[in-house]
């Protein structure tokens, strides 16, 4: 019984973790900029879950907004970025601005929370919506929500950018931003628009996050590095790799801790560190994560 | 009203080092660090773990005691013993900071042979990942930090009775100084101007025969030397350790906003940033009572101030409030060469 709610935990951490990761690496490629609030953006969404939970809705109901209100954020995002960016900020100035947004979702996820607590009663300090959620054959909802909305994001995605002009020209964006523009490429608008989808699959993986695991307004700040190492691992330049490296870091965080933990069973405190641990390692190791590796066995080197 | 006086002097004089540091690592060397609360951290788990065990030892306190699991009752004792023992306190005081430069620096140098390699972002994000390891590590581990709850620490100034507040609050001001002496003196030696050339370009500096990788190492050991310290000055006057409270936000982002805002590369606008900032915010604390209205914390507008401020830095003014200002060849002539015009 055990073994199959770790097996559940694994799964759909895996799902929502590879979106999130999807989404980090595609902002990464097209502006060049890590953008720190990401974790921010989709936890802040997770409180749209709630809300709509309170509500009496089912928490599933949220799913598109969450998906308009990370959207949104992400948007206003990038405006500001590129607003940096034309005055000729460094990267080091643009990571900063990611940070501003960071800290005022870290606050308004905390504003809410205390609201929530001091005027109708709700803990909100941690909570989780499982009891909120349906069953299938004895399964958990969020289960097949999230492998579902994982596999049609990623299909989607796919058509978007191999059968349609719009992901022809992001493409041609990513490989050179400024070539691109004298094909007459609205390369900002490209832009815009592939970080509004991503701000909002950001969204809607917050919005699925609490219907299975425990959530507070630290949840963002300790899951960023957990993104990261994903990304890291799969390939911070491959969308397809960062799934893959999701998929990896939640099943070595869950499975690997679990199973570790019977001979230690201190590592099961330790099991976000795994990420961690992951992570710092890519960085230097094997920079170009799985995803380099693949082309560069491919190319023979 | 003094303590409250002393309490801004001091919260200044902390930032006031993690700044500096911050500034000789990315004002004038270009090194982006954004995990500044790795070796600060540290400097704090020194401080919970190594002054109390060796007066522990020292005093020969009953060996079933635990000093973590019976934190307590084992810092009462140490108090009673320490209050009429000054040369041992300062002892422990000394043991503790020349323990955490020793392991600051090695850690300085193991985390530059890798972090040093990857370009800027990677860097940021490396090092981000050391710090949140070394939290959560922190929060975990009863025996090192008291795991979640914290843990309390003696203070080496307890033999001056009533006054050792001020004691302890003299000795971080003059730790401050020395600091800011140091890292001043530094940044106006040919060392500093070397520093600005390799922030400037890398490759013209190799060009001259000067050995970057190296420079740049020897800069994070230092920095990470000055941000342990820093550590081990605020564990001691906060009088306790708690790991979770090491964020990124407050030991950061904040050294992070009070430099772009005093202006990077200029130590003294750094100063002045670390002191509007740390004004500010004590200046919302005091005043929480004002907002009693709002119907949340007011802590959390701590965050957007920070948000605000950083943003219409970078917007309105990227440079700072006193920017660095290039020195002139006939400056340089009289100081390094010394050679009069």
């Amino acid at each position: 019984m055990i073994a199959l709610q770790i097996l559940l935990t694994a799964l759909i951490y895996s799902f929502i973790l590879s979106l999130l990761a999807m989404g980090f690496t595609l902002q990464y490629i097209t502006l060049n900029v890590p953008n720190l609030a990401y974790s921010s953006i989709a936890f802040f969404c997770t409180y749209l879950t709630l809300t709509f939970s309170i509500l009496k809705f089912s928490p599933y109901t949220s799913l598109p907004f969450a998906f308009v209100l990370g959207g949104t954020i992400s948007f206003l995002l990038f405006k500001f970025l590129k607003l940096l960016k034309e005055k000729g900020m460094s990267i080091v100035g643009l990571m900063m601005a990611t940070i501003v947004f960071d800290l005022l979702l870290y606050a308004g996820m905390n504003i809410y929370s205390d609201y929530l607590a001091r005027n109708l009663q709700i803990y909100t300090a941690s909570f989780s919506l499982v009891e909120f959620d349906f069953k299938i054959l004895g399964l958990p909802g969020i289960l097949f929500i999230s492998a579902g909305t994982c596999l049609s994001l990623v299909i989607l995605f796919t058509l978007l950018l191999f059968k349609t002009k719009f992901g022809i020209a992001m493409r041609a964006a990513v490989e050179n931003y400024a070539l691109a523009s004298t094909q007459g490429i609205d390369v900002d608008r490209i832009v815009g628009i592939a970080w509004f989808f991503v701000g909002g699959v950001a969204g809607i993986s917050g919005a699925l996050y609490p219907l299975w695991f425990s959530m507070d307004p630290w949840v963002g700040a300790r899951m960023f590095i957990t993104i990261f190492a994903a990304c890291i691992l799969g390939g911070i330049k491959s969308v397809y790799g960062s799934i893959v490296g999701g998929s990896i870091i939640a099943f070595s965080e869950i499975f690997l801790s679990y199973f570790l933990s019977f001979f230690f069973p201190w590592v099961w405190s330790y099991r976000s560190v795994i990420s961690m641990i992951v992570a710092a390692v890519s960085l230097v190791k094997m920079p170009e994560g799985f995803a380099g590796y693949i082309s560069k066995v491919r190319k023979g080197g | 009203m003094i303590e409250i006086f002393l309490d801004i002097i001091i919260l200044f004089c902390i930032y006031a080092i993690i700044t500096l540091s911050l500034n000789l690592q990315h004002g004038y060397t270009g090194i982006f660090n954004l995990g500044l609360y790795f070796p600060i951290l540290v400097g704090a788990m020194i401080t919970a773990y190594v002054p109390g065990r060796l007066a522990m030892l020292l005093y020969g306190i009953d060996s079933r005691l635990d000093y973590s699991y019976n934190n307590p009752t084992v810092i009462d004792i140490l108090k009673n013993r320490l209050i009429d023992d000054p040369i041992i306190s300062i002892t422990l005081l000394f043991v503790t900071v020349f323990i955490t430069i020793i392991v600051c620096y090695v850690l300085g140098y193991l985390t530059a042979y890798p972090a040093l390699k990857l370009p800027a972002d990677y860097l940021a994000l490396f090092m981000l990942c050391l710090s949140e390891s070394t939290r959560v590590i922190g929060m975990q581990t009863d025996w090192l930090t008291g795991g979640v709850f914290g843990i309390m620490v003696i203070n080496p100034f307890w033999w001056l009775g009533q006054n050792s507040y001020y004691g302890l609050s003299i000795f971080i001001i003059i730790a401050t100084l020395c600091v800011c002496l140091i890292i001043n003196k530094v940044c106006m030696s040919p060392l500093g101007r070397l520093l600005k050339g390799i922030r400037e370009n890398e490759l013209t500096a190799e060009c001259v025969g000067k050995d970057v990788k190296k420079v740049k190492r020897q800069v994070l050991s230092f920095a990470f030397v000055i941000l342990g310290l820093a550590g081990v000055l605020h564990a001691f006057w906060m009088g306790a350790v708690v790991a979770g409270g090491y964020t990124r936000v407050d030991f950061s982002y904040w050294p992070w906003l009070m430099m772009i805002v005093g202006g990077a590369g200029n130590n003294l606008g750094v100063l002045f940033g670390a002191f509007i900032l740390v004004l500010i915010r004590r200046a919302m604390i005091v005043s929480k009572h004002a907002f009693s209205f709002l119907p949340f914390s007011v802590v959390w507008l701590e965050p957007i101030l920070l948000a605000l401020m950083l943003m219409a830095t970078l917007m309105f003014r990227p440079e700072g409030i006193l920017p660095e200002r290039p020195q002139s060849i006939r400056d340089y002539m009289k100081k390094v060469l010394k050679l009069e015009s």
